[in-house]
């Protein structure tokens, strides 16, 4: 049994199998959101969010989806340029 | 309540699909044996098989339905995740994953053939293989027909393209893709109704007006359970031993669903800890489900006081959704409903797969051919399993509560193989048929139960109720016919059982730091479990 910890999780020392890095399909997706929303934020008049109590909620969550987005992406990165 | 998108939300709608078959296409390449294909090669880190565990049961029914339950019974919803879940993942985790992932086993059936024989394994893949694709057809048809009565998408169309969709990425990245797509499903669940609760909360006046407006009972989730006399219609006894034991148990530690994550982890200690990485999530939940169905009881007028008698429970999310997002964010959070529709199919679909190669045709249609010839029979099984869930979407069609199909589908089969894997996993004494005639009297159990509610034999104070008490009697008569049988019938030779049987197994040496531990961070769920309970008292 392998009961132990890895210090590298599933980077390339680890058996083969699933390379594909997952954090990469959620970062461009979450960051593509991110910045579809919050160009559309920046495009859209004030009578958009009469249904959001008047706050510019594409804009704001946009914005939060890019900085997540953004997150994964570079947590990809630093894992790929260190391993 | 039609509601109009524009080209933005079927921008965000699109790119979801795209991204979901390119990754199931970038995954074709990873599949070369029978283990890549069915447990994604036992190589996956447990942060990604534990949020799949977690989604994997995070479905749009589930989600909608708990978003129901939360405006008709208020906060005691809560009781589905602090008693009805957490309890159980850790339980899992902690005591039961170094049976399952320590003897090597691909599937939950093979357990029980390995613990007891082949007929409780036959007994029991017939009839999960069953329940998958009876499950996967209510993915397929509720989706299709939130499509129809939301967006106006025509059913046949909406049920062939998601269809398509999921056998493209299943076909090529079998349960990876699956797990993939549930870990997406994460995080845009929480990201696509989120803004919901905030400006939910911020039109009420946060907690201080559900207090001010909403009525006592509905606040509680433990005050009011001394009697069947409240919101839910059940007893703190049926609450604790119908849902927080036998359902839950059953559900989380023997559904091969939820299980199969967990075998995909790369070794002991991260198939140990997926459930319990679930748990932590798990427990916020509520977070998106409960606020969203008091704040429908405050904010809709199809829920006001007058309203309530003949109020459709179950548009509450989507009437929520209409109310509160402007286009752009409704295509996130429709894209979020989607995304669990699409994986709550998958996961069957891939469950599916894997009992019907390994359990079904590998055990008694097409024994010992080559590895590749198995992978072969995985794939076309994704072709056939999707075929027949449509074929069930449409039977799904004249059933009118789902919802109350899907929780009877589960005490009918999850509830009785609970005591047979407890018996099995903690008794060495449990001998071949006693696991083989307990596991069949408990499903008959349940099936007598359930003609003697509807025919009028047996009454409770909700349907609720009468599930709840149904998953005890079954689970009883299976405990006692399998304590039975094992007194009058051959016992297995110990020797047999040794890495699955507790008692039986050494335990593993080389223990992980402390701090990487699944005791101690079991423990820690536990705590923060009855931490919340003891604030929402």
């Amino acid at each position: 049994m392998t009961d132990t910890i890895e210090t590298k999780d599933e980077g390339a020392g680890m058996k083969q199998g699933h390379a594909l890095d997952l954090k990469l399909p959620i970062g461009w997706l979450l960051g593509g959101y991110g910045a579809l929303l919050t160009v559309y934020g920046l495009l859209t008049k004030k009578e958009t969010y009469a249904v959001s109590l008047g706050i510019n909620v594409n804009l704001i969550w946009g914005i939060l989806m890019l900085v997540v987005g953004g997150g994964f992406l570079l947590a990809a990165f630093l894992k790929k340029t260190r391993g | 309540m039609v509601i109009t998108l524009n080209a933005v939300d079927y921008a965000i709608i699109l790119g979801y699909i795209l991204v979901m078959v390119l990754v199931g296409y970038a995954l074709k390449k990873y599949m070369k044996t029978g283990e890549d294909f069915f447990l994604s090669g036992r190589s996956l880190p447990q942060w990604i098989t534990g949020l799949a565990f977690l989604s994997a049961n995070l479905g749009a029914l589930e989600i909608i339905g708990m978003v129901a339950n939360s405006a008709k019974y208020g906060i005691a919803t809560v009781h589905f995740y602090w008693v009805g879940a957490i309890p159980a993942m850790v339980f899992l985790g902690v005591f039961m994953m170094p049976f399952y992932y320590g003897s090597r086993v691909r599937t939950v059936p093979e357990y029980l053939k390995l613990r007891y024989n082949e007929a409780t394994r036959g007994l029991n893949a017939i009839s999960f293989a069953i329940m998958t694709v009876l499950m996967s057809g209510i993915s397929l048809y509720a989706m299709a027909l939130l499509f129809k009565l939301m967006l106006g998408w025509p059913l046949t169309q909406s049920i062939l393209v998601a269809a398509v969709v999921v056998l493209l990425y299943v076909f090529w990245g079998g349960l990876s893709s699956s797990i993939y797509n549930e870990v997406i499903q994460f995080f845009l669940i929480w990201l696509g109704l989120l803004p919901i609760v905030f400006l939910g909360l911020k039109q009420v006046g946060g907690f201080a007006g559900f207090t001010a407006r909403i009525q006592e009972t509905l606040l509680h989730s433990i005050k009011y359970l001394g009697t069947s006399n409240n919101p839910l219609g059940v007893d703190w006894f049926g609450v604790v031993m119908g849902l927080g034991f036998v359902l839950s148990f059953g559900y989380w530690t023997t559904d091969f669903l939820v299980v199969q994550r967990a075998l995909a982890s790369k070794n002991l200690n991260a198939a140990r800890m997926t459930p319990i990485v679930a748990a932590f999530p798990k427990m916020l939940v509520p977070i998106i489900v409960v606020i969203p169905g008091l704040v429908a009881l405050l904010v809709l007028p199809e829920f006001a006081p007058a309203a309530l008698p003949t109020a459709d429970y179950n548009s509450a999310l989507i009437l929520l959704m209409k109310h509160y997002l402007p286009n752009g964010l409704l295509g996130l959070a429709i894209t979020a409903l989607l995304a669990s529709f699409m994986s709550g199919m998958a996961g069957n679909v891939t469950a599916f797969n894997t009992i019907w190669t390994y359990d079904i045709y590998g055990t008694y249609i097409r024994k010992g051919r080559p590895d590749a010839h198995y992978l072969k029979v995985g794939r076309y099984t994704t072709v056939v399993g999707i075929a027949i869930s449509v074929g069930t979407a449409y039977i799904v069609k004249s059933f009118p509560n789902l919802m109350d199909y899907m929780q009877l589908i589960f005490s009918f089969f999850n509830a009785p193989l609970f005591a047979t894997f407890l018996l099995g996993m903690f008794w060495k004494k449990a001998t071949a048929w006693g696991g083989f005639w307990g596991l069949l009297v408990g499903i008959l159990t349940a099936a007598g139960h359930f003609l003697l509610y509807k025919l009028g034999f047996l009454n409770y104070h909700s349907d609720m109720a009468a599930n709840f008490y149904q998953a005890i009697w079954a689970w009883t008569a299976d405990f006692v016919v399998t304590i039975g049988v094992s007194l009058f019938t051959a016992k297995r030779d110990p020797k047999e059982l040794v890495g699955l049987v507790f008692g039986l197994t050494p335990k593993p040496k080389a223990e992980a730091r402390w701090y990487a531990r699944p005791a101690v961070w079991g423990t820690v769920a536990v705590i923060v479990a009855v931490v919340l309970n003891v604030i929402f008292w």
